[in-house]
């Protein structure tokens, strides 16, 4: 959490972080263009640029999007979470020098504006086999710029994380188009069966884990509650772990009642930094905390901890025997409610 | 949700558990595995880039007779009764002739006069052609007409083969043909540069045909659509020394669905 916003809030993990991605990036680089040069060496360095830094870019997409459901899998992978921006931002960096090159090397230099020339040089939209594929790759490379661009708290914080979260989750659609431009494009003339696999098999696991993941979720969304008086019934408190969390939906929205020194409180389970899922977070020092980025909130009324001012909605619970109930109807953003004793 | 004990808090030293760094290590050792294999298989599956070659970084003087036929050329006597007909290209995606127009205002016909060049090389399969990046480097030698090379009516055709932009696909680009290639191919076909089937027959034999249309004339524009697609053109052949001329019209170019055997 922090009140400046300054370029990167180091510390040793993200540095330790970033190292693994540039190094992993170089050695990526250099095996390609090596192999290229001994065995195929009558390559251009366009071509071996343009090669190099697209097949490196859609390789680190699939590996940023398949950390969001580990993540939501295993709390194992949350780290990885914690940082991925620059995982992102490096990753556009790649796609963008493919872009550019791309670009510059069949629409530049010619005798109308190369970007006129992304979107008419190949006019056959109708037809599939022969789609202009690199219309698909520029979208998506507008897409990404707007992510990585955006891809830090100073944006997050202005332009409000409902409009934050909904820019970011683009990247769903800019890796659709991904495939549909490498299918559409390289695979209709570098027709490997390898390749084709490698990015198959690559998209059956993005796809597949996100599967999981929504089907979990969804039985969490699914639960029906059982009603008395206006008041939902939750769970028992043993089935609540110490200063840990569960989740359940209450007019459709995720509550996460929390179990802390012999007190139950419940909130919205919401982040207001990035939406990450608080009942999956951890009492510390008598504060919730986020499992994606350590943002705290008071159990009692979800407020952050002064000088921050991050607040979320707050819930009434009660107690009956060893019966956790809930009243359904959410109080304002960091309403003070006292929490139940047991 | 799998959780352990552990909770990680970025700003807390310390609070990144064992348990948890097995998990990183494996994940990030997985990931390095996936960078190293994806490397090999994403080079080593690469189709086998051709021997064209284009000279970018050094220029060739070259002295012979200018023609436009209809595309600038120079003819270059290269043994006894033997001529090489180099085409002659623009920088960039463009024709020669901007680069031939400060001289044109001296000498508005330059057909047969002997011009020496110095430009960029482009070669492949026997076919050369000359990239002009200055009009300084284009200079009259000789200001007599020379002998001009004589077209031949070989037959009319139904040829199968691709359209392709002769100065990516003789050496500025590799692959300079097919899909990847087809809006460069456009964008240059489009600048002025002389569009050329290429065609291979059973034999793995490549003939390349400078298209022209019915009349002998430059064709650019209308002929757009077909480039860098697989396509069967019927037209009249005609030999021009080194090279083959095919007389066509677009509407005698029927782009066929399957895959470009050229190269």
């Amino acid at each position: 959490m922090g009140l400046d916003y300054q370029l990167v809030l180091w510390n040793k993990y993200k540095k330790a972080y970033d190292k693994i991605i540039i190094i992993s990036m170089l050695l990526y680089i250099i095996l390609f263009a090596a192999i290229t040069l001994i065995f195929n060496s009558e390559t251009t360095i366009e071509t071996l640029v343009i090669r190099a830094f697209g097949s490196l870019a859609i390789i680190m997409l699939n590996i940023i999007l398949i950390i969001g459901p580990l993540a939501r899998l295993n709390s194992n992978f949350l780290p990885i979470l914690y940082n991925r921006r620059h995982l992102g931002v490096s990753m556009f960096i790649a796609a963008f020098i493919h872009g550019g090159f791309s670009i510059f090397q069949f629409h530049a230099l010619g005798d109308v504006n190369p970007i006129y020339s992304i979107f008419t040089s190949n006019m056959d939209y109708n037809s599939l086999t022969n789609f202009p594929f690199q219309v698909l790759g520029f979208i998506a490379l507008l897409i990404l710029f707007a992510m990585a661009s955006t891809s830090h708290d100073f944006f997050l914080g202005n332009l409000s994380a409902k409009v934050w979260k909904r820019l970011h989750m683009m990247v769903y659609f800019a890796y659709a188009l991904i495939i549909a431009h490498m299918f559409l494009g390289a695979f209709q003339q570098e027709t490997s069966p390898l390749t084709i696999g490698i990015m198959t098999i690559g998209f059956f696991t993005v796809a597949s884990l996100h599967l999981i993941t929504a089907f979990k979720e969804q039985k969490i969304d699914s639960m029906k509650m059982e009603e008395q008086e206006g008041w939902l019934k939750v769970c028992t408190i043993s089935e609540i772990e110490e200063d840990r969390a569960k989740i359940f939906t209450v007019k459709n929205q995720r509550v996460a009642v929390f179990k802390y020194n012999g007190k139950l409180s419940a909130i919205h389970n919401v982040c207001k930094h990035q939406g990450g899922p608080l009942g999956e977070g951890k009492i510390i020092d008598g504060c919730i905390t986020c499992p994606w980025h350590g943002y705290q909130y008071l159990p009692s009324n979800g407020q952050s901890p002064p000088p921050f001012t991050e607040k979320v909605a707050t819930y009434q619970l009660k107690l009956e025997g060893d019966m956790i109930y809930i009243n359904p109807e959410a109080f304002d953003e960091g309403t003070e409610v006292e929490p139940c004793n047991y | 949700m799998k959780k352990n004990d552990e909770f990680y808090v970025p700003y807390i030293e310390g609070s990144l558990g064992v348990k948890t760094k097995q998990s990183l290590k494996r994940f990030v050792l997985s990931a390095v595995g996936l960078i190293i294999i994806t490397a090999l298989v994403f080079s080593f599956s690469q189709n086998q880039f051709k021997n064209a070659t284009f000279e970018l970084l050094s220029e060739t003087k070259i002295t012979g007779t200018f023609h436009e036929s209809p595309y600038p050329m120079l003819r270059v006597h290269v043994a006894k009764d033997t001529y090489k007909n180099i085409l002659l290209l623009g920088f960039g995606k463009f024709s020669a002739n901007p680069y031939l127009e400060k001289l044109q205002h001296e000498i508005p016909d330059l057909n047969g006069k002997t011009l020496t060049i110095e430009g960029n090389l482009i070669y492949y399969n026997g076919k050369t052609l000359i990239q002009i990046t200055n009009d300084e480097k284009v200079s009259l030698t000789k200001n007599t007409n020379t002998k001009l090379p004589e077209k031949t009516t070989i037959s009319e055709m139904t040829l199968q083969g691709e359209i392709i932009d002769p100065k990516c696909y003789f050496g500025v680009m590799k692959p300079g043909k097919g899909k990847i290639h087809r809006s460069c191919a456009v964008r240059c076909i489009s600048g002025g540069i002389p569009p050329v089937l290429a065609t291979n027959d059973d034999n793995n034999i490549a003939t390349y045909y400078l298209l022209t249309d019915l009349n002998g004339n430059a064709i650019n524009q209308d002929i757009l659509p077909f480039i860098g697609k697989p396509s069967e053109i019927t037209g009249t052949i005609e030999k021009m020394e080194d090279w083959y001329l095919l007389k066509i019209s677009p509407e005698h170019i029927n782009v066929k669905s399957e895959v470009s055997n050229i190269y």
